[in-house]
């Protein structure tokens, strides 16, 4: 494959920056409910996009699915692209990588039968359903993915890597007559099939939890100090902060540059925020981004100082910046766009304990459902929390979100705990391009002052 | 695909391929510069069988396999399968459906794509000439066709033109984006109205304003309204019915909803989600009665779970992919209107918000009808005149209550994602946080 790729990125010939990926998914989803297993889905998608950048000119993307016909298909994208309108689009080129990354899973999820991957299922979901009769329905989903990409660009670089990724997620619905409640947890990871197994635990704790917020009152909206768990401090780093970071964003907007002026102070002192997509074994790592360009370690807030920016070739270029290797597709249906990798809150020195001590009325909101961003506005649901009365945890309350506006947020982070890790489950989506992993790393957090969404009626 | 039905015949295994073909093409621009060209091609097929033990298998596949190694596949997925109370369905011989293709979206140029795209623009920076303009036309053609074990076939196609535009304004300390969309089967999308209302919404939000924390009237726009209907769909979902997941489970026949509110789905051929059969060969009905006056008469309905609860389906399913099996879900979809003009219910509006779209829909418990958003774009109304953006303001509440809380619905209306139908609801009282 990499002797025709090499042929390929040789054919543009006036300066066109070229990219060719070819991709091969294959993929398996089994859907448990109410004991009956019913979806199975297995499957191997194969595609692939070609792109290309005339100088000073503008993206010419074309995907397709079948890797033949490629010479046509480049000099289509070479014929097109100097067709499309002038506009000033420039990447920053890099010398050439050749490099072949494959990976070795401990429990390859490739070798399992369909039937060990379904009972395990089941079992879990007998665990979900044997719980209490209030739990009226379970769902145990499981996904495997082992993603091959070949990837070759006008630097000359030719590389090739692997991706494989698990996931299982508990899905429980309790019910006493209207209230109707629905919990859900999970684990994922870039791993074998040894990750999913010996989650019984897990599956009694989502059981369990749904029939917490069975009980539990909703919050009364209004204005609280806060304390987050660390995986929705996590998910508040990356709407907060993390996709107004993403250079995209900003990088025509010259107004929102100055707001996001590198050395500008962003929020309390106490606090570090990075995105890394080179660290060991997370989801949202991989040796290369889409471009090809090598992932690392990229400070967004250092002690309270905006201090970096994730970037693509092309944002990289126009904003006179060095690239970070934060540009990413979902799949060879489209772009690669600036996405974020692992992102976290750095951990702080504070102990648990002192975080809330000092707190006379608030709330302690634990994880999460979802988050949401608007620039400068974001908002996030909780999964659930608890009342914090004199420094301490009291009854759980449910329906609780939290939203605001980013930059008065950041300021009211005023501790960060010592007790750091990271959240793997979730994605992210970002110009119709859902659900990539985007793993969140923080510790437990406080803020001060925060509103709360609720309703007094109840 | 014939060889894979030919083969199902042959063998007798009841069961049906679904082929799904898609091309798009689509412009883009963002900060008020053009920014490229996108064509994609793709298709792919999904097949279904029931084993002779009655259990559902599924293969999913975009290279054209061997018919033997893809029946194989879908086989040895069905012995872990579930045993199935449905057959696979036979399909007429003719029925009273055109395609709806639009030569003029099918062979549509890139270069006239451009061109408005451009215009767009233009007319948008004419009245505010500082905002950054994003803009993505989409163009394509999509065929759907299904064949089953007695080689009976049923193909539909339809041209799809999609125009999203979103306009930013960022000064120090504030930023303001809008948004919207048209999007339709044919060409005759109203790109003027499109524009009328960005520079509309950017107009009222050059003010900001501010409200106290309390119960206002609210009117939803069509967009702000999705707040209110995320929570009804899952309600209306015929799986979420078996499962017990549904408020709405065990209240068919039962008002719980203002009488002011009628819910019908609708094949109006130019829009996006009309059908002539739904995706597991279930023919639609041109007009269907989903709530009526207030009342719930039925819900969506795919195969599976009709036979779960022991009815006929009602043409719902649908996949969200060729990789997909069929899931609840609906064609296209029309909230009656009312009697008076959107002006006119906010020109009324003694004290009120209206809301046109919120930060984090879905992403409460839409299971009980509960939300909790952040208004992303609202406007506070005094005196029946709009005084200005909201900022930082939350709403929450039930979409249940608030559905029969609905005070007056709107003459006009506008097509959601060229799907919805919806017109303004003012809905008294809804939960305002500051």
């Amino acid at each position: 494959m990499m002797e025709v790729l090499e042929k390929l990125i040789r054919l543009p010939q006036k300066g066109e920056y070229m990219e060719v990926r070819l991709e091969s998914i294959f993929s398996t989803t089994i859907r448990v409910q109410n004991g009956v297993v019913e979806k199975i889905r297995v499957g191997t998608d194969e595609g692939g996009y070609i792109r290309l950048l005339a100088p000073r000119g503008s993206w010419w993307f074309e995907s397709f699915q079948h890797w033949d016909g490629l010479q046509e298909k480049v000099e289509r994208a070479i014929n097109g692209a100097s067709l499309l309108p002038k506009s000033d689009i420039e990447v920053i080129r890099k010398p050439p990588v050749e490099d072949e990354k494959k990976v070795t899973l401990t429990d390859d999820f490739r070798f399992k039968s369909l039937k060990d991957k379904t009972s395990l299922l089941l079992s879990y979901d007998r665990i979900l359903r044997e719980i209490s009769p209030l739990l009226v329905s379970s769902l145990v989903e499981y996904r495997d993915e082992f993603r091959q990409i070949y990837l070759a660009n006008s630097d000359g670089s030719l590389i090739y890597w692997e991706k494989p990724d698990i996931s299982i997620s508990f899905m429980a619905t309790a019910r006493k007559g209207d209230n109707i409640e629905v919990y859900r947890n999970g684990v994922a990871g870039k791993a074998g099939f040894e990750l999913v197994k010996n989650q019984e635990t897990l599956a009694q704790e989502v059981g369990g939890k749904a029939l917490l917020l069975l009980e539990a009152p909703s919050f009364s909206g209004g204005v609280y100090d806060v304390i987050l768990d660390p995986v929705l401090a996590g998910v508040f780093i990356h709407e907060a902060f993390g996709h107004l970071s993403e250079s995209d964003t900003l990088y025509h907007n010259e107004e929102l540059k100055k707001i996001m002026a590198k050395g500008k102070k962003v929020s309390s002192p106490i606090l570090n925020v990075f995105d890394d997509g080179s660290l060991d074994n997370l989801r949202g790592s991989s040796p290369y981004d889409d471009e090809g360009i090598p992932t690392g370690r990229t400070y967004l807030i250092k002690d309270g100082y905006l201090s970096g920016r994730l970037h693509s070739r092309e944002t990289a270029f126009l904003m006179q910046e060095e690239t970070t290797g934060n540009a990413r597709t979902i799949n060879y249906g489209f772009p690669p766009i600036v996405r974020m990798t692992n992102t976290a809150i750095e951990e702080g020195k504070t102990t648990r304990e002192d975080l809330f001590s000092d707190i006379e009325r608030g709330l302690y909101a634990v994880e999460y459902i979802g988050g949401n961003t608007a620039l400068e506005l974001f908002t996030f649901s909780a999964a659930y929390g608890y009342l914090i009365e004199k420094g301490k945890i009291k009854e759980p309350v449910k329906d609780v979100v939290l939203s605001g506006n980013l930059f008065q947020t950041l300021d009211k982070i005023d501790a960060v705990a010592n007790d750091f890790r990271w959240t793997e489950v979730g994605g992210c989506g970002k110009g119709g391009q859902m659900g990539l992993p985007t793993p969140t790393g923080s510790p437990h957090i406080r803020l001060r002052e925060v509103l709360v969404g609720g309703s007094h009626n109840d | 695909m014939i060889e894979v039905a030919s083969l199902l015949k042959k063998r007798g295994i009841p069961g049906d391929i679904f082929a799904h073909q898609i091309f798009n093409q689509e412009v883009s621009y963002e900060a008020n510069l053009f920014k490229g060209y996108r064509k994609e091609e793709r298709e792919g097929y999904g097949l279904r069988v029931i084993n002779p033990e009655g259990k559902l298998g599924f293969y999913a596949f975009n290279r054209l396999l061997n018919p033997q190694e893809a029946l194989d596949k879908a086989l040895e997925v069905s012995q872990l399968g579930d045993r199935v109370d449905f057959s696979i369905p036979t399909y007429p011989s003719s029925w009273e459906w055109e395609n709806f293709v639009d030569p003029r979206v099918e062979n549509l140029e890139a270069q006239e794509m451009i061109e408005l795209g451009d215009y767009i623009l233009s007319r948008i920076r004419e009245e505010y000439p500082r905002v950054l303009v994003d803009i993505v036309i989409s163009a394509g053609k999509e065929e759907k066709s299904l064949l089953n074990h007695h080689e009976e076939e049923l193909k539909f196609a339809r041209t799809f033109f999609e125009i999203g535009v979103s306009a930013n304004q960022t000064r120090e300390g504030d930023i303001l984006e809008v948004y919207t969309e048209r999007s339709w089967g044919n060409r005759d999308i109203d790109v003027e109205g499109l524009v009328q209302e960005i520079v509309s919404k950017l107009e009222f939000s050059q003010r900001v304003a501010n409200l106290n924390s309390g119960k206002y009237p609210v009117v939803f726009t069509p967009s702000g309204s999705l707040v209110l209907f995320i929570a009804l769909f899952y309600g209306l979902n015929g799986k979420n019915w078996v499962f017990g997941r549904s408020p709405l489970g065990d209240k068919e026949g039962k008002v719980l909803f203002s009488s002011l509110f009628s819910l019908e789905e609708i094949q109006e051929p130019w829009a996006l989600g009309s059908c002539p059969f739904d995706d597991e060969g279930i023919m639609t009905k041109a007009q269907r009665s989903i709530i009526d006056r207030g009342r719930v008469e039925s819900a969506f309905w795919d195969l599976w779970s009709a036979a779960k609860k022991g009815i006929k389906p009602t043409g719902n399913g649908f996949r969200s992919s060729y990789r997909d099996l069929p899931e609840p879900g609906f064609s296209s979809l029309r909230v009656k209107n009312g009697l008076r003009d959107r002006d006119t219910l906010i020109g009324e509006l003694e004290e009120g918000l209206i809301v046109d779209s919120v930060l984090g829909l879905g992403q409460s418990n839409v299971a009980s009808g509960y939300f909790s958003c952040n208004v992303q774009l609202g406007f506070y109304v005094k005196k029946g005149e709009i005084q200005g953006r909201v900022k930082d303001v939350m709403i929450s509440g039930n979409a249940y209550p608030a559905l029969f809380n609905l005070k007056e619905i709107s003459r006009d209306s506008r097509w959601i994602g060229g799907r919805i139908l919806l017109p303004y609801l003012l809905i008294e009282p809804v939960e305002v946080n500051k």
